[in-house]
């Protein structure tokens, strides 16, 4: 998933910040002080005005790889499973059970009788087809990868193999058989990501002979979908709006008539928006301005939790002087994390050394040290060089955004005075840089990675030799090794331990610098009730309601449901 | 003058061949790709993505298709909106621009002339100054400044209008003060000079002298001479409104097609970059034609080959 968003719509939204600034210097108060903004509704009850951060690129779950389009799509289609709104554990959804083979290998997903939003009941077929369809090389799905954990789904996408051949079947209209390539541990939280959602292959079907192209499925005079919401509007660049469907299988529990969803870029003027009352809630991928973080985290509709995404460094590991891994073991013990996260990014980031955030899916993070110059100084020592002077020049490269500048800057000073190096910083536009990291033409670049299911894996996979993603030109065989092991190995803990001397390994040879885990910070109006802080920050609509008769309490949220209640 | 404007028409051919050619090329000197992103794409994926947008063929093959399509009005598909053809995303945004362009221009030239007049007719004395002075604070003050303010206080302290977003009436009043204001303080001066240029000028003296009374001498006379630098400077204003719109339209979050300059072009959206910057050179070529044409309807003096 994209990174960059926290930081990168800066340019203009710091002008607008200058506003704002104002603002609050003018002591521009709400007549609730405890609160950011008004705190009345603006709009009808049982409705939701969020924000979306901008246009998405795709409403169609096979294609879509952007968050603006997953919201939209977690929110109108429905799959096997759903993750729970505050543990994300996965829960019945169109499935209500599922059997699991011996070998972990085989799922058998028993499906529950429900409808399409026009009436067509939904079959197991119709996520045959979906799960093909996403590893079609002519769907060009960029997210096809996605369907790699299905058996054959590797060859499927590379074109070597039919769509036909892939490891899923329907057995009949109400029972789905899925055949993994590994037996992973994560699989039915996997499952629950937005690529997986059925398709209407029989609205694709009407298309094709009334002659319209596929790819206008999605517009609301056309989409067909199965989810607790369908989208009934949408003016391109301004808003969507999403209204109950009544064939919903669980719409007896899904609280709001409608959803009017904005698309708001710049993230000062969501915030401007949300004073004045024109947002309830700026939603999951409206991030906020880092400036106002401190100001803002005084009010009582504000709220913050870990997130699953790391910021690092990346080392080219081939290009001297950084072939040497005792210098860039010293250029990660030089940094002192607390202090950047502390005095820099200021969004309670949690300063981290190692790649796995911790706690993620049980797994024991390794706790490698945050900051220590003496260590520093003698690995420098030990790589070779009496001082730091003696380390020839090093550049690092960051796409350009204050956000990243301001860590790159904190970073330079701290090896300047810790170790003596002197580091020169560059500056690239987003797709220039993504070029110069594909191409390795970088000694160090900054990058973050956003995990998208609660499995280690997801973040140590980046460091496989085969990761397109890796960009450190390090790889190890045992690395890989250990890889594959775990995700064959069918107990959970012993999987997870494997995990663990893998990064060890490759901590130690140090090919990344990590930096911190990711926070998100929110502003949820007091009557908007049911979104419960989680590390992915999903935060699906039908469990959310307008309570404006109740005093506006913070944290008066009833506990989120008990994944059995849920599943009917 | 018909000839002058044909002729004036058919430079425009060149000119935008040029245009296409400089912007063709330079948008595919730029280093990455429409479809680069932190996360890698199997290649068969971006080999099909790739062969949809015709980008595996020859750059040349490329450019001379790129032109047969714009010949029949097709400016090709938008990579970052691929649901999306460059000729809807430019239907969709454009007349949104217009509307907030004609909006600043309206209130720009509604305040700049009224300013202006009061300059020149009471020059040096307390009006003039007071107008002029704020001329001054109006053009000293850039949009990203004043847009935040008054949505500050209009939006958040009075709650009189929307602070940003597009659909009513009333989306569209801080916008277009934020973009206009700039404009109406160039115009107030521009005006007040023009009229104090041709004040001493003869024709102004037979008007007065054959007994006009005051009113009409400023109004038929002085005015129009006064307002020859303001409709030359008209035409570049009104194409710096449309292009000088990505601000206002960021903070107001108005779904122009202002962002686009900008944004597209980040984005390697190849064709939509090209779509929005033919759009741009054509309007620019347009008004400066429209000046031209307006000088020789506004001056007689002024006469065409």
């Amino acid at each position: 998933m994209e990174l960059r968003r926290p930081f990168v719509r800066r340019r203009i939204s710091l002008a607008v910040g200058g506003g704002l600034a104002i603002s609050l210097a003018l002591g521009c108060r709400p007549a609730d002080t405890r609160f950011f903004g008004t705190t009345t509704p603006r709009h009808p009850p049982n409705e939701l005005w969020i924000n979306n951060a901008g246009e998405p690129e795709w409403l169609d779950p096979n294609k879509c790889a952007d968050g603006n389009g997953g919201e939209i799509i977690w929110n109108t289609f429905a799959g096997l499973v759903q993750a729970h709104p505050a543990t994300l554990e996965p829960m019945p959804a169109i499935a209500t059970h599922w059997d699991v083979s011996a070998d972990r290998r085989t799922y058998t997903f028993h499906l529950r009788p429900s409808e399409w939003s026009d009436g067509t009941p939904l079959t197991a077929h119709d996520f045959v087809f979906s799960f093909r369809r996403l590893l079609d090389p002519r769907t060009a799905s960029k997210y096809a990868t996605n369907g790699h954990i299905f058996k054959g789904g590797a060859a499927v996408s590379r074109g070597a193999a039919p769509p036909e051949s892939l490891g899923v079947r329907a057995v009949d209209d109400r029972t789905l058989e899925v055949v993994l390539e590994d037996p992973l541990p994560y699989v039915l939280s996997f499952l629950t990501f937005y690529s997986f959602m059925p398709i209407p292959r029989h609205l694709l079907a009407d298309l094709e002979r009334r002659g319209i192209e596929e790819a206008l499925w999605t517009r609301p005079e056309h989409v067909v979908s199965n989810g607790a919401y369908r989208l009934t509007e949408w003016k391109f660049r301004q808003r969507m709006v999403c209204e109950r469907n009544p064939r919903y299988w669980d719409a007896a529990h899904v609280r709001l008539d409608r959803v009017r969803v904005a698309m708001v870029e710049s993230y000062t003027t969501a915030l401007t928006m949300y004073a004045a009352g024109e947002f309830d809630w700026p939603g999951s991928n409206t991030s906020l301005p880092a400036e106002f973080m401190d100001y803002l985290a005084g009010y009582q509709d504000f709220h913050r939790h870990p997130y699953l995404a790391s910021y690092y460094y990346w080392i080219n590991t081939t290009a001297p002087p950084l072939d040497n891994p005792l210098l860039r073991r010293a250029l990660a013990l030089a940094i002192d994390r607390e202090a950047l996260v502390r005095y820099v990014t200021r969004g309670g980031q949690i300063p981290s050394a190692d790649l796995v955030p911790h706690g993620v899916a049980g797994y024991q993070g390794l706790d490698r040290p945050l900051f220590d110059p003496v260590r520093a100084r003698r690995l420098l020592l030990e790589a070779g060089y009496p001082t730091g002077a003696a380390v020839p020049a090093i550049t690092l490269t960051y796409n350009t955004s204050e956000g990243h500048k301001q860590v790159a800057e904190a970073i330079q000073q701290m090896w300047k005075d810790v170790l003596g190096i002197t580091v020169e910083l560059e500056n690239q536009e987003w797709k220039v840089f993504l070029s110069t990291a594909e191409l390795n033409n970088f000694q160090l670049c900054r990058m973050g990675w956003t995990g998208d299911y609660a499995d280690p894996f997801t973040f140590l996979e980046l460091l496989s030799s085969a990761c397109g993603n890796n960009h450190s030109n390090w790889s190890d065989p045992a690395y890989d090794q250990l890889l594959t092991e775990a995700n064959r190995e069918p107990d959970p803990l012993a999987r997870l331990a494997k995990f663990r001397v893998a990064e060890a390994l490759a901590l130690e040879a140090q090919p990344l610098i990590p930096l911190y885990t990711y926070t998100r910070s929110q502003l949820v109006k007091p009557y908007v009730r049911g979104i419960w802080g989680n590390h992915q920050d999903r935060h699906p609509w039908k469990y959310i309601w307008i309570d404006d008769s109740a005093p506006p309490e913070p944290g008066a949220d009833p506990p989120p449901p008990a994944p059995g209640e849920i599943a009917s | 003058m018909t000839r002058f404007v044909l002729r004036r028409l058919a430079e425009l051919v060149p000119t935008a061949l040029v245009i296409v050619a400089a912007s063709f090329a330079l948008v595919r000197l730029a280093p990455g790709s429409p479809f680069s992103s932190e996360r890698e794409i199997p290649p068969e994926v971006l080999s099909q993505l790739n062969a949809k947008y015709g980008f595996d063929r020859p750059l040349p093959e490329q450019f001379a298709r790129y032109l047969g399509n714009l010949l029949r009005g097709d400016l090709g598909l938008s990579t970052k909106y691929p649901q999306r053809s460059v000729n809807e995303i430019i239907a969709a945004g454009f007349p949104v621009t217009l509307t907030l362009a004609g909006v600043a221009l309206i209130w720009s030239l509604l305040v700049g002339i009224t300013a202006g007049i009061i300059g020149a007719v009471r020059q040096n004395t307390v009006w003039d100054h007071a107008a002029m002075a704020t001329a001054l604070v109006g053009l000293s003050i850039p949009s990203f400044v004043l847009g935040p303010v008054l949505v500050l206080v209009v939006s958040l302290r009075w709650h009189l209008l929307p602070p940003a977003g597009w659909g009513d009436w009333r989306h569209v009043i801080l916008p277009g003060l934020t973009l206009g204001t700039i404009y109406a303080a160039s115009i107030a001066r521009l005006t007040r000079g023009g009229m104090l240029e041709v004040v001493r000028s003869d024709f102004i003296r037979t008007a007065r002298a054959k007994g006009l009374p005051e009113r009409l001498v400023i109004w038929r006379h002085m005015l129009r001479g006064g307002l020859l630098p303001v409709v030359s400077y008209l035409g570049p204003a009104i194409a710096s409104m449309l292009t000088g719109s990505v601000v206002v339209e960021k903070i107001f979050n108005i779904p122009g097609i202002g962002p686009y300059f900008v944004d597209a072009a980040f984005n390697r959206d190849y064709f939509l970059v090209m779509g929005i910057v033919l759009l741009y050179a054509f309007f620019l070529l347009l008004m400066n034609l429209l000046v031209d044409v307006a000088y020789f309807l506004l001056d007689p003096r002024i006469e065409y080959p």
